[in-house]
């Protein structure tokens, strides 16, 4: 695969948002612990995210860079008012479960910080397939994690019950949800660092020190 | 006794170790002393400040638009972040390039607008606590324990970056596992 072709593929696995950015991973280990909760994540986070970015990239570049993330930043709380209405419709009885995390979803880093350091620096097309894949990417995290907490901490999938042998509550809490994605991180690398050799151990795409 | 009281208040009310706010800012945070100090202050000046505007919004705001507290959140929080940004590039316009960076990692992120929700949330269901000086100490409260985690974690993070961790789980799955551990320690005080 060309140099090219693997940084626009890299959001959906060897740059994934949460496994390898380290970015939005708050409401992984709060809130992602069934799989009906991360449905209404998987929403807003991509309809937020897409519809924020996509209309981020229209502010001027020449603005002061503290200045343009505040716009971002105000965009995204802009969507979030229509998204929002849409999920009480569609997700009632999970937004008040989500509670604050929906709401945080609007300052997620990938707005406050890849579009400056990432996303802005492609051309158009570019950008927005990368940005389809790094949200493809958090989605495909989110619930491939949310299902085996949901499986592992109640012994249902999709709220019915499974033939699990073994029920860790644990797994359901926001403990369970740090030592989950530290294993899953741990396995994501380990898989990379055989199919690649090429493993980054350090910082994580959250840190703006290179700004 | 008082301190102690206090200080398990503090650790079981810990935004990161119960709900996670902020987690991708501890990790830079307690990468060196620098950035500790740095993240905890601006933080803290966030959250603090970032409080008592948002008791001002929660009580301005008519009850049938609270779908709007997000966007004012952030125009307060933005406000503050250019303000800051200006203090800082006038007071020390030689190492602006160095510092800006903090208030950047520190302004638009989980910890701080976590911080602004939770205490609105706590002051609802506790009508005692909705004024603005309760509001102001919670937002340094949470300011006060993310530097209570960052040294936590700042204590493991050498080891846990080190070569004596397995390359797949050196550094940042490490450091989850280990947050995850000290969580469900506070989990078990509550």
């Amino acid at each position: 695969m060309t140099n090219k072709k693997r940084s626009l593929l890299d959001g959906l696995v060897s740059g994934n948002t949460v496994l390898s950015g380290f970015m939005v991973i708050s409401p992984i280990i709060v809130c992602g612990n069934t799989v009906m909760n991360a449905l209404a994540l998987i929403y807003a986070f991509s309809s937020i995210t897409f519809i924020s970015v996509m209309s981020g990239s229209f502010i001027p570049k020449k603005l002061p860079y503290g200045l343009k993330i505040m716009i971002y930043a105000i965009i995204a709380s802009i969507v979030y008012i229509p998204v929002r209405a849409a999920a009480e419709e569609f997700f009632p009885d999970i937004i008040p479960r989500i509670g604050i995390y929906f709401m945080l979803i609007a300052v997620n880093s990938l707005i406050t910080v890849q579009t400056e350091a990432k996303f802005y620096r492609m051309t158009k097309g570019k950008m927005t397939l990368s940005l389809i894949l790094h949200i493809l990417g958090f989605d495909a995290v989110m619930l491939i994690i949310a299902a085996v907490r949901e499986i592992l901490a109640y012994g249902t999938f999709c709220e019915r019950l499974v033939d699990a042998d073994i029920i860790i509550s644990g797994f359901g809490e926001p403990f369970g949800g740090f030592i989950l994605l530290g294993l899953f991180c741990g396995i994501y690398r380990g898989i990379c660092n055989v199919l690649s050799h090429d493993v980054d151990v350090s910082g994580g795409d959250a840190d703006v020190s290179n700004i | 006794m008082f301190l102690i009281s206090e200080f398990v208040v503090l650790l079981t009310t810990n935004l990161i170790l119960t709900k996670a706010l902020g987690t991708s800012t501890l990790f830079i945070a307690a990468g060196n002393r620098k950035n500790l100090l740095w993240t905890a202050i601006t933080i803290t000046i966030f959250t603090t400040v970032g409080s008592a505007a948002a008791y001002l919004i929660n009580n301005l705001l008519p009850g049938n638009f609270t779908d709007l507290r997000l966007l004012l959140y952030v125009i307060v929080i933005g406000v503050l972040y250019v303000v800051l940004l200006s203090i800082l590039y006038f007071a020390d316009e030689k190492n602006f390039g160095t510092t800006r960076k903090y208030i950047h990692v520190s302004a638009f992120n989980c910890a701080v607008m976590g911080t602004l929700f939770t205490i609105s949330e706590y002051a609802e269901t506790r009508p005692s606590l909705n004024n603005i000086l309760s509001f102001v100490i919670r937002g340094a409260e949470a300011g006060t324990g993310f530097i209570l985690s960052a040294f936590i974690l700042m204590a493991a993070f050498k080891t846990l970056s080190s070569k004596e961790v397995p390359l797949s789980f050196r550094g940042f799955p490490a450091m989850l596992v280990y947050l995850g551990i000290i969580s469900m320690a506070m989990y078990a005080l509550v």
